[in-house]
């Protein structure tokens, strides 16, 4: 039932947006109160029974769905609110269009991690495209509407390969089980996974990583990824790199979870082993070379889904855990950023780093906050991002890829040297006599909130958050 | 019932091959309906043979989305773009004969998948993916955006006949997502095409280089 009423009330919510023109502002705040004290209940509901699941078990919560959804309407709760100040501070009540499509976009991404049908997940990943790609251009410049015609197409076509991945597995599936409505069930094919044939199993592996891989923007699928998150609103960018990356991620572990039970070479972990380093790459280059601030920030996605990616090819506890845990430290860090990086860039009237000078007299509260959420995605203490690194690193060790590890480890260093340069250039110097302070106390208190937590997965774990990790690791176990 | 689905399955990739060979907008959109109605007889003669119902909605569905509404929307993308002439130096020829090596390629791919399935359509297996593959093709190389959006749409043309062959088609909550899945893909581009047209006065993409590095 919670599960339900977690996708029933961002889908209300969108609609309502064109049914309530008035107080679209107002709708748009509840929707997002509601949708985070419905998150909030199927948390408590997943811990407390385990497993809940609706409509003839088409709808299915385990462990792993839980953590994602408390990561979705976490940032999305920030996301929103910093939708509400963008709109307040332009004037007018804001776009209809726009809020009733990020209500649709969050519902999308929640839909995605808590169905049991794999092909539902499918058309509900797709989704979030098609209810995004509006969201990229809402400024409607010429640039915006490049990068959401190259987002949908890419897209559109690396979501198409993970169909024809989910095809092949459904073909070997009804040999095996008849064509049953639940025979894309992810718990049916769980079930049936070692008596699949390896081979077709492996082939269409392939072509769903390469599919979700390209919504998880890991290298060399990730050339969307730049354009659109440097283009979109800043709400927008938070949720695309927080979230949406991950949702992505998330698709690829439930496959993983499948191929691993197939009998045969460890098949899945080598090629999330070999596109997380080619993401790192790609990374740590760009990250030196960046000459926008969101771009910057949208490398740095990367190289964090490569890290993530790796994490989940070392497998194991520590390799499945670190990697989870990282994915919820970075949608904190990036989070915070994307809303403070588009609060410098309405200051400074340009994303360009060279324009961007003297960050810390202009604008102190932005630029702490600025500067904290900075340190902890480059992946210092006392921030979660060091201790999830550290398990993934650990993980890499155990799984006998010390090779590799060391490899991630100068790449990361690289990428942090990449992006200490780019924020000492932007918060030292002498700022513009133009650029004033825009954030208050009242309006900063989420990035704080944010930067709270970060602290508290990097130092003192909250009670419940082991057990957390353990149940997911025991979701996905061999 | 696999000679009926291999014969079908080859005049679908005969239309993808032409379709890297025409040039034209017009000619490349009645390919683009041709396909789609042989997968709908496709679907309908394994509804037929197999007893398999419920296919015969999807082949409705099929005729109506995938040769009609789609294709029109992809003709209004084209109004007002001439084709593109082949770059000198790069000759029809040589994306022919990339063409056929996919479908090569397609038969080493699903190598493993046709020596598993037991269905008696599963020999027109690789014929679906290679017009999936050429699809691909089309759309990498495309330059303009009618060119990315059919090549897309062979791509999913592709797919859809490898569920059927494969499987005899998805569980119906996916099918109906599916369809309108491509449905919303095409009316969004096509939005996107009018305003791309607005602000640089051609669907040619090499004018699109706002974004680098």
């Amino acid at each position: 039932m919670s599960a339900l009423i977690l996708l029933l009330v961002p889908l209300l919510g969108a609609l309502a947006q064109s049914a309530l023109g008035r107080a679209r502002l107002a709708v748009h705040l509840v929707t997002a109160g509601l949708t985070a004290a419905a998150a909030a209940g199927l948390v408590v509901a997943v811990a407390r029974d385990g497993v809940v699941t609706t409509l003839f078990g088409l709808l299915r919560a385990d462990a792993l769905s839980a953590w994602m959804v408390a990561l979705i309407a976490l940032v999305a709760g920030v996301a929103a609110l910093e939708a509400a100040r963008e709109a307040r501070a332009h004037g007018g009540p804001g776009d209809r269009r726009f809020f009733a499509l990020f209500h649709l976009f969050v519902f999308t991404m929640l839909a995605a991690v808590t169905t049991d049908d794999v092909g539902v997940m499918w058309v509900a990943i797709e989704g979030t495209t098609l209810a995004s790609v509006f969201l990229v251009n809402a400024e409607r410049t010429r640039e915006s509407l490049e990068a959401s015609y190259k987002y949908l197409l890419i897209c559109s076509v690396g979501i198409a390969l993970a169909f024809v991945g989910t095809v092949l597995l459904y073909c070997g599936d009804v040999d095996a089980m008849g064509a049953a409505e639940h025979a894309l069930r992810w718990t049916s094919l769980r079930e049936i996974a070692p008596t699949l044939p390896p081979r077709l199993v492996h082939v269409a592996f392939v072509f769903l990583l390469v599919g979700y891989g390209t919504k998880a923007g890991l290298a060399p699928m990730h050339t969307w990824l730049p354009d659109a998150h440097s283009e979109a609103p800043a709400p927008v960018s938070a949720l695309m790199s927080g979230v949406l990356l991950s949702v992505g991620l998330y698709a690829v572990l439930r496959f993983k979870a499948i191929v691993d039970l197939v009998p045969g070479p460890d098949f899945s972990s080598r090629l999330l082993v070999a596109l997380g380093l080619a993401s790192l790459t790609i990374a740590a280059l760009f990250l030196w070379a960046s000459g926008n601030f969101k771009r910057m920030l949208a490398y740095s996605s990367i190289e964090h889904v490569g890290l993530v990616s790796l994490g989940l090819g070392f497998g194991g506890p520590w390799g499945v855990a670190g990697a989870l845990l990282h994915v919820a430290n970075h949608a904190l860090a990036k989070a915070t950023l994307f809303v403070l990086a588009g609060r410098i860039r309405a200051a400074y009237g340009s994303a360009e780093i060279a324009r961007v000078r003297g960050l810390r007299a202009a604008m102190p509260l932005t630029s702490r906050g600025f500067l904290a959420a900075m340190l902890a995605l480059m992946g210092l203490p006392p921030f979660g991002l060091f201790v999830s690194e550290l398990m993934i690193f650990r993980a890499g060790i155990e799984a006998g890829y010390v090779a590799v590890s060391v490899i991630a480890v100068t790449l990361v260093v690289i990428a942090f040297g990449g992006l200490l340069r780019s924020l000492h250039h932007m918060v030292n110097g002498e700022a513009p006599a133009a650029v004033h302070e825009t954030s208050t106390w009242a309006s900063i208190a989420p990035a704080a909130l944010a930067l709270g937590l970060l602290v508290l997965t990097g130092v003192a774990w909250p009670p419940g958050l082991a057990a957390s990790l353990d149940r997911i690791v025991a979701v996905v176990a061999r | 019932m696999s000679a009926v689905a291999n014969l079908l399955a080859f005049l679908g990739l005969l239309a993808a091959l032409l379709t890297v060979w025409r040039q034209s907008h017009q000619g490349r959109l009645r390919l683009l309906v041709a396909q789609a109605l042989l997968l709908a007889v496709m679907a309908a003669a394994i509804a037929v043979l197999s007893g398999h119902r419920s296919l015969l909605g999807v082949a409705v569905a099929c005729a109506i989305i995938k040769a009609v509404v789609i294709p029109r929307a992809l003709g209004r993308m084209a109004v007002g773009s001439p084709p593109r002439p082949v770059a000198p130096g790069r000759s029809v020829g040589g994306a022919l004969l990339i063409a056929g090596a996919l479908v090569v390629v397609s038969y080493v791919i699903m190598l493993p998948v046709t020596q598993v399935t037991t269905l008696p359509t599963a020999g027109a297996l690789p014929l679906a993916f290679a017009v999936a593959l050429i699809g691909l093709f089309v759309c990498v190389t495309g330059r303009d955006a009618f060119t990315h959006v059919l090549g897309f749409l062979v791509f999913e043309n592709g797919v859809f006949g490898l569920a059927l062959l494969g499987a005899y088609g998805l569980p119906l909550l996916v099918e109906v997502g599916v369809f309108l899945d491509v449905l919303v893909i095409v009316l969004i581009m096509e939005g996107m095409v009018v305003e791309i047209r607005r602000e640089h006065a051609s669907i040619d993409v090499d004018r699109l280089r706002e974004l680098r590095g």
